[in-house]
């Protein structure tokens, strides 16, 4: 039954997206014969590049993975009607905890090492995240409020340890020592940068999304979202849905984080997540909060972000230019979805 | 009560004829629930008078207000100031004609000092956009002065009594040059002294010339402070009196109408055990110096019907949010069986075989947005689990036979909010009636349904009352509590001034008067003084 709705809903939200999709994309173009002195090499490269060559479509599919796990975040955190604005530094900081049990753990502890940094990396994710949401129940404070204060602080926290403690003095990044090979996710998609977190994505949209609709906590937590009072009224223990949508949440920021050192970066980069916690918002309001629409949302997110990296290496576009083209692209279509979110709000609130 | 004279003369000691406002015709319809708020109404204020305005809950006041206001627009009608026609489509228009409007639940800012709250929206500006505090300041002192008020326009609001609070709502429209002046039940949060020096204040400026109209469901207050009164009623104005020449049982039987009888008829009561107590609750809010319950005492019977009667602002959704266990009493117990309920969650309550359909049935009753089948399942989903997943198919035919056996016409699958006003309140009935119930409220459960609907809805109650279940009915319908109930408990500022039973036919002015403080029990023990033997006194 809520399938047949939420098609319904998909379906016209889908069409209004296609219009602003279109409508950007034509500003794109016009930006780019502006700005470009061959602008249909530009086009093509921007358009097209990403589906040019295996290396690239690959590795567009992969920046779209840490996207998919935020993109959920924000979605099972926004269907609650909770705020979870501390992406950032939840990402950050499951990948430092991932890194750093990977390189404490001894090298024969075999493949277990990997589980365990995800586990843990979720963990801090959860914590951090938890936090607001329990003060949020204790004390009332406003949790998008205080999960975005400890985000900033835990960044510079993190910044401390893989630029101080943490540092590889071998390399000229700023960055620590590189995880072992062992625990470096299979590729499947050679020779791009796809590995089989990919997989793990999918399953995890597809958790969520059976967890938000056929699972007790998921009703209980929706009906929290669209309606407080009559949870409260209904015998939902609503102050528990407070915490637990934030916990959720920033478990899976923190899975984020440790899915992108395991399978892409192997080594904890100084600020190297920047962009996967808000952008796991666009992607969510993209998606309409839909945990299955959070899949093609990343993916278009990674596709536009691929087109301007192609067009900068083979036309003669500057970073500067490809970002504002982005960025075009990026306020238009978060500018509809958010819109079209807050409409939804307050028709909820009569 | 009110120990004041209320001089119904001008300076010169002439009564004024002259016509201030005039609203001619004033239909509005809202068709969201297709409620006919006004009828054809006319209105008239005359100058320099205090004008009350009663009636019971939807009877139109508060729309005919807000279509003076500017807050609401009318389907059909005229106003008239001072005999010219006059368009507000704003309250900036009515600002701009001189109409200034308190409303019931005041409109400040607690953070901001009484100055920055009167000034909000006009604030005195220094080269155009740099607001003028001090001039804002000036100002203010300068209407206070003027009024002769005592307070200080730099104190911030949230260190205000409601009564403070209150004075700033009118300074904030005496700033604003209002000739005319809209209260909206301004003592409904008050305290007797509050009151009384809300009234000193309002004959002060009636005194010097202002215009004002004051909207109350209390009969004591409109002889004390009015020279004429308009009673509506459904809509309509059934009656305007000068108020030197009504007496206060008139105006309460003015405003209750004549009884309606319905079809059905009551089976003698079948009294079981107790299965619900109050004893002794009290309910305080912060900030508010007077209790919200004051010492409710309460019994009800298996298989007896207790309704419990008020105007609204005197307790009704404060007894229904109590029961329901959605607000902690501040003193008192409740029971359930004889075990201790008072501090038990909403689940444990349920658990324990409480049902509950609340009046606010678009909010607290439903989740507009949710499927039918989902409103349906709120407090028994947990029914449906297996492996913690949801048995859909167990769901869908929960759903199907509820919405066949209560002849709820919608689909399951669909938003609860697409369905009418009626089909809605079933859909609540189904699912509350559904449960393992042996104590169940009904809070104005009739409430702008049609009639078909409201039958319903009565045939329902009646039949959960053959079962044996004890059943608590909050309405400030009269006709149908006094139709329905077999013991009538009335609040009134949330005391219960009666406790009587129904069975010979209680009469609906009787009740009025206790509704409207004209008569008073006392604290239960005087309770059996009048109108019947009293309910549960008996150890």
């Amino acid at each position: 039954m809520k399938r047949r709705r939420w098609a319904g809903e998909l379906f016209t939200g889908t069409l209004g997206l296609l219009i602003t999709v279109g409508i950007s994309f034509l500003i794109a173009i016009i930006l780019i014969f502006l700005l470009s002195k061959q602008p249909l090499t530009t086009i093509y490269y921007f358009f097209v590049g990403p589906f040019t060559n295996k290396y690239y479509f690959g590795n567009m599919l992969n920046t779209a993975i840490p996207l998919v796990f935020t993109g959920l975040g924000i979605a099972v955190a926004f269907k609650s009607s909770v705020f979870n604005l501390g992406g950032e530094g939840q990402v950050y900081s499951g990948a430092l905890v991932a890194t750093v049990i990977l390189l404490a753990l001894p090298e024969t502890s075999g493949y277990l090492g990997g589980p365990a940094a995800l586990a843990v990396a979720l963990a801090t994710g959860a914590v951090l995240a938890g936090m607001s949401g329990f003060f949020k129940m204790k004390w009332g404070t406003d949790e998008l409020i205080s999960s975005f204060l400890i985000s900033s602080a835990v960044i510079f926290i993190v910044n401390y340890f893989i630029t101080g403690p943490l540092d590889d003095p071998g390399n000229s990044m700023l960055a620590t020592r590189a995880v072992g090979k062992q625990y470096y996710f299979l590729g499947i998609f050679p020779p791009s940068k796809l590995d089989i977190s990919a997989i793990f994505a999918i399953v995890a949209a597809v958790l969520v999304f059976f967890f938000m609709y056929y699972t007790h906590w998921g009703y209980e937590m929706r009906m929290c979202g669209l309606n407080r009072e009559f949870s409260r009224y209904g015998g939902i223990n609503v102050s528990t849905y407070v915490v637990l949508p934030m916990i959720i949440s920033g478990a899976l920021h923190g899975l984020a984080g440790g899915v992108a050192i395991m399978g892409t970066y192997h080594v904890a980069v100084k600020e190297f997540s920047y962009g996967m916690g808000w952008n796991g918002i666009a992607v969510a309001l993209i998606a309409k909060n839909n945990p299955l629409g959070v899949l093609p949302a990343a993916v278009f997110f990674a596709y536009v972000d691929a087109g301007a990296k192609a067009a900068m290496l083979h036309s003669d576009v500057t970073f500067e230019i490809a970002a504002i083209v982005q960025s075009v692209i990026f306020y238009l279509i978060t500018a509809q979805a958010i819109y079209s979110f807050l409409r939804r709000r307050k028709r909820s609130r009569p | 009560m009110y120990a004041l004279a209320a001089p119904s003369v001008m300076g010169d000691g002439r009564l004024s004829q002259a016509s201030y406002l005039q609203m001619r015709g004033i239909t509005k319809t809202y068709p969201e629930n297709d409620v006919l708020a006004n009828n054809r109404v006319d209105f008239e204020v005359r100058e320099n008078e205090i004008h009350a305005v009663v009636g019971e809950n939807g009877a139109g006041k508060t729309t005919l207000m807000k279509i003076l206001y500017g807050l609401e627009q009318p389907d059909s009608g005229r106003i008239l100031l001072r005999g010219e026609e006059a368009r507000i489509h704003s309250p900036l228009d009515a600002n701009r004609l001189g109409i200034g409007m308190v409303h019931q639940h005041f409109r400040l800012i607690p953070e901001f000092t009484i100055a920055e709250n009167v000034v909000l929206g006009i604030e005195p500006r220094r080269r155009g956009i740099f607001f003028d505090r001090e001039r804002a300041v000036r100002g203010v002192e300068e209407v206070i002065r003027r009024y002769g008020f005592s307070i200080d326009p730099g104190l911030p609001v949230s260190r205000l009594t409601v009564g403070q609070m209150q004075l700033v709502e009118i300074i904030k429209i005496l700033y604003r040059e209002a000739q005319l002046l809209i209260l909206d039940e301004p003592t409904s949060v008050l305290t007797e002294q509050q009151i009384h020096k809300l009234f000193e204040t309002l004959e002060k400026l009636r005194s010097i010339g202002k215009t004002i109209v004051i909207i109350t469901h209390k009969l004591g207050e409109v002889k004390a402070i009015s020279q004429r009164v308009t009673v509506m009623r459904k809509g309509e104005v059934v009656a305007v009196r000068e108020t030197a020449q009504v007496d206060e049982r008139e105006l309460s039987r003015l405003m209750v109408g004549k009884s309606v009888t319905f079809q059905f008829e009551r089976e003698p009561v079948n009294r079981g055990r107790v299965v619900l107590e109050l004893q002794n609750v009290v309910l305080r809010q912060k900030g508010q110096d007077r209790p919200l319950l004051d010492h409710v005492d309460l019994k009800v019977h298996a298989g007896e019907i207790v309704g419990v009667a008020g105007v609204s602002g005197n307790g009704l959704a404060e007894l229904e949010d109590v029961i329901g266990g959605l607000r902690r009493v501040s003193q008192g117990k409740m029971l359930h069986d004889g075990r201790d309920i008072t501090d038990l969650s909403v689940v444990q309550l349920r658990e324990r075989g409480l049902a509950y359909v609340p009046a606010d049935r678009l909010n607290r009753g439903s989740s507009l947005q949710s499927s039918v089948m989902e409103n349906m399942i709120i407090s028994s989903h947990h029914g449906f689990l297996q492996g913690g997943v949801f048995r859909q198919q167990a769901m869908e035919e929960f759903a199907d036979t509820l919405t066949s056996s209560f002849s709820i016409d919608g689909d399951p699958r669909v938003p609860i909010g697409t369905l009418s006003g009626g089909n809605i309140q079933k859909v609540i009935l189904a699912r509350e009636l559904a449960s393992q119930t042996d104590f169940i409220i009904f809070s104005e459960p009739t409430w702008g349904l049609d009639v078909a609907s409201a039958e319903f809805v009565y045939a329902k109650i009646l039949e959960i009352r053959r079962r044996g279940i004890a059943v608590l009915l909050i309405s400030s319908n009269l006709d149908e509590i006094l139709a329905l109930c077999d013991t009538l408990v009335v609040l009134y500022r949330g005391r219960v001034v009666a406790s009587m039973s129904n069975e010979e036919k209680l009469s609906k002015e009787l009740v009025g008067e206790y509704m409207m403080g004209l008569r008073d029990d006392g604290h239960g023990e005087a309770a059996s003084s009048e109108g019947g033997p009293a309910e549960g006194e008996a150890p």
